[in-house]
């Protein structure tokens, strides 16, 4: 009987012993946390979310990364133009100091982005952006790499190189095939746009382009009609758009009501949303608008990355969806070549990338800004066609479709 | 020249059509209603989601959407205004509470992206050398039928005389047997409903979001000071005014510069003529 309970004890104390080992091993293997910090409440910021979602259910299927799997933790970055900086300052130091994320991926307002950028360096804490634009993000790595170095911008590329693609547009398609002689520029005033607008206008004026109209608008603004009246007025041939934060279903709306006689494209962030066709009543047919990803053979992950996305949520991607995506794969491949998620070690990793995604092959220059240009990441144009379709109409050797005109100038 | 005269003229008319409700309740009832601005999102979104969710055609989605805000705005005044009444900041608050709330409530079920209303008219006509889209030309009849319907209903009927004698001197009108409760709920259903009706009207070619009852808010507070808090009349010349002034910086000088007006227009009414131009005494 002393000898039953004994070996019992010699038992119980073995499996404790093992529970507590195995607990410590368990606890080595606490897995990778990765912060999302997001505009929730719009489409960039839910397709985030979902797009690293996707990211981290893949990654974690075929085991994780150094042993330890991903999860996610996401903190609402508010919507800048009702709430300012102060949601997105919030949501970074909660990532950072209550839940001590590995890494931040996220943003979406440039403004609200270099808010955060201080906290972010002083947490020490990497940040992939995918969403804001204003080159004086990436700059700050130039400026100040020690306390900047855990920056690297994944998506989209920079504004002004944006602004490149807008003039390259404008020279290419509306000057040279359409024939175009005077266009107007209107761009919302937020900080990504400030210096775009009069850096198109001087590019426009180089190319033999005029130009009579460069104008800001406010984004609470909600009646664009005398904006309308005076493009209208200028003789302009072409308004050439950049909205992002702005109601760009009211501006839409809008000018397809007053049928105002002249085309719109450029950059309208929201016009990107795979629902807006259907949103303003089909009232965007004929607007062109920048993308970075479209269900097109981009590269040969684009298609079958579109069709996972779609049959994960029902629902087609924007731009974010695959920056949240890319940017977590790319953390998960620098963290698996550091062999660690040591900051600085991935960190060395991270300026290595050399990642193919949906949108084009990824590398970080100096500024742990991403590449753009033939064989990495390009700016689309593409246009809402007959029944909300989508086709890239510049540049010429990735378009898979050609320029309509609004209904009421074909009829004219 | 036109398109100011033509916009001018739609821009002033929901700007009336705000103001009215707004002072018409103050002048009546002495309740400054902070929420004014959500009964005008709950009618866009009341024609959205009785268009969209419940599939009615949309000339019958709007009477029922401005119908159903008046019925809420009597149960606000009801419920929660009246047992406050006595206290003006009571009221300030309790309406302010109102309006957060109907926000939210609207971001909860909407969520913060715009939303989509038809057009009741989808044609563009030419007035005046100006090409205006059938909606706004429809916003514009349908706030001067509602403002003459409401001048008819105040001048004309025994009612719309009771609400007069109340607003002169509720407690005389007590005693002449005017039930001042049984107004003062009418009154708010009334604003409520002229406020919801713009909000129908303009939701087709205006942003529907959870906080676009915000600037329409600070829009019918800068007209009825500038026209006088409280005088119909007042804020039909004071919607004018603003209406027009906007719409002249927004095409001669820049859309930037036109939200100034009202905030502009407001200080320099306090400091030259704190009554406003149609007020008896000043309000505040």
């Amino acid at each position: 009987m002393r000898q039953r309970i004994v070996s019992l004890l010699a038992a119980g104390a073995a499996v404790a012993l093992a529970g507590s080992w195995a607990g410590a091993a368990f606890a080595d293997e606490k897995p990778i946390l990765i912060g999302i910090t997001t505009a929730i409440q719009v489409q960039v910021g839910r397709d985030c979310v979902d797009g690293a979602k996707l990211a981290i259910d893949e990654i974690n299927a075929q085991g994780g990364v150094n042993g330890r799997k991903l999860q996610m933790a996401v903190a609402d970055e508010g919507e800048a133009a009702a709430e300012g900086p102060k949601t997105g300052i919030a949501a970074v130091n909660k990532l950072t100091g209550e839940d001590h994320v590995d890494v931040l991926i996220g943003g979406y307002d440039s403004g609200v982005t270099l808010a955060e950028l201080p906290h972010i360096s002083r947490a020490k804490t990497i940040y992939l952006g995918i969403g804001s634009a204003s080159p004086a993000i990436q700059q700050k790595v130039k400026d100040d790499y020690e306390h900047y170095k855990y920056i690297f911008r994944v998506n989209p590329i920079n504004s002004a190189k944006q602004a490149k693609g807008l003039l390259d547009y404008i020279t290419g398609m509306l000057k040279g095939e359409l024939g175009y002689k005077r266009i107007a520029i209107l761009g919302e005033n937020a900080k990504w746009v400030q210096d775009m607008v009069p850096a198109m206008k001087t590019g426009a004026e180089a190319a033999g382009l005029q130009v009579p109209i460069a104008e800001f608008f406010d984004v609470q603004t909600a009646d664009f009609s005398p904006i309308f009246a005076k493009v209208k007025e200028s003789g302009a041939q072409y308004l050439m758009i950049i909205l992002s934060h702005a109601a760009s279903d009211v501006f839409v709306k809008q000018w397809y009501d007053a049928k105002v006689p002249v085309p719109i494209g450029g950059i309208d962030v929201k016009g990107q949303d795979a629902n807006f066709f259907d949103r303003v009543g089909g009232k965007a047919i004929s607007e062109v608008s920048t993308n970075f990803v479209l269900r097109a053979p981009l590269t040969p992950k684009t298609i079958p990355w579109w069709d996972s996305f779609v049959k994960a949520y029902n629902r087609a991607p924007v731009y974010t969806a695959s920056g949240g995506y890319d940017a977590v794969y790319i953390y998960a491949g620098a963290a698996k070549r550091a062999g660690s998620t040591d900051t600085d070690a991935v960190i060395k990793e991270l300026e290595k990338t050399d990642y193919m995604s949906a949108r084009g092959r990824v590398q970080f220059d100096d500024l742990h800004e991403v590449k753009d240009g033939p064989g990495f990441v390009n700016e689309l144009f593409v246009q809402w066609q007959q029944n909300g379709e989508r086709k890239v109409i510049w540049p010429k050797d990735v378009a898979n479709g050609k320029m309509i005109m609004p209904p009421w100038l074909v009829q004219n | 020249m036109a398109e100011i005269l033509v916009y001018g003229a739609v821009i002033s008319a929901i700007y009336a059509m705000l103001a009215v409700g707004f002072t018409l309740i103050f002048g009546v009832a002495r309740i400054l209603n902070l929420a004014h601005g959500s009964f005008y999102a709950l009618g866009a979104y009341g024609v959205y989601a009785l268009t969209a969710d419940a599939h009615l055609p949309l000339f019958l989605a709007a009477p029922v959407a401005v119908l159903l805000v008046a019925l809420f705005g009597v149960a606000v005044e009801r419920v929660l205004v009246r047992p406050l009444r006595r206290s003006t900041l009571a009221v300030l608050m309790i309406t302010l509470a109102v309006a957060l709330m109907v926000e939210q409530v609207l971001l909860l079920i909407f969520g913060s992206e715009a939303r989509n209303v038809p057009s009741m008219v989808n044609a563009t006509f030419h007035v005046m050398g100006a090409d205006v889209s059938g909606q706004r030309l429809l916003a514009l009849s349908g706030a001067i039928v509602i403002l003459s319907g409401l001048w008819f209903f105040m001048q004309r009927t025994r009612l719309g005389s009771a609400i007069l004698a109340i607003s002169q001197d509720a407690e005389a009108a007590q005693y002449m047997g005017i039930p001042s409760d049984r107004i003062y709920s009418l009154v708010m259903g009334l604003s409520a409903g002229i406020a919801a009706a713009a909000g129908v009207l303009v939701a087709p070619f205006q942003t529907v979001i959870p906080g676009m009852g915000l600037l329409p808010l600070v829009k019918a507070f800068a007209i009825v000071v500038v026209g006088g808090l409280g005088s119909i009349v007042g804020s039909i010349v004071g919607a004018l005014l603003l209406g027009y002034t906007e719409t002249i910086i927004a095409f001669k000088i820049s859309i930037e510069w036109s939200q100034i007006v009202s905030v502009a227009a407001v200080l320099i009414t306090l400091i030259l003529r704190p009554a406003g131009f149609f007020g008896k005494r000043a309000a505040f």
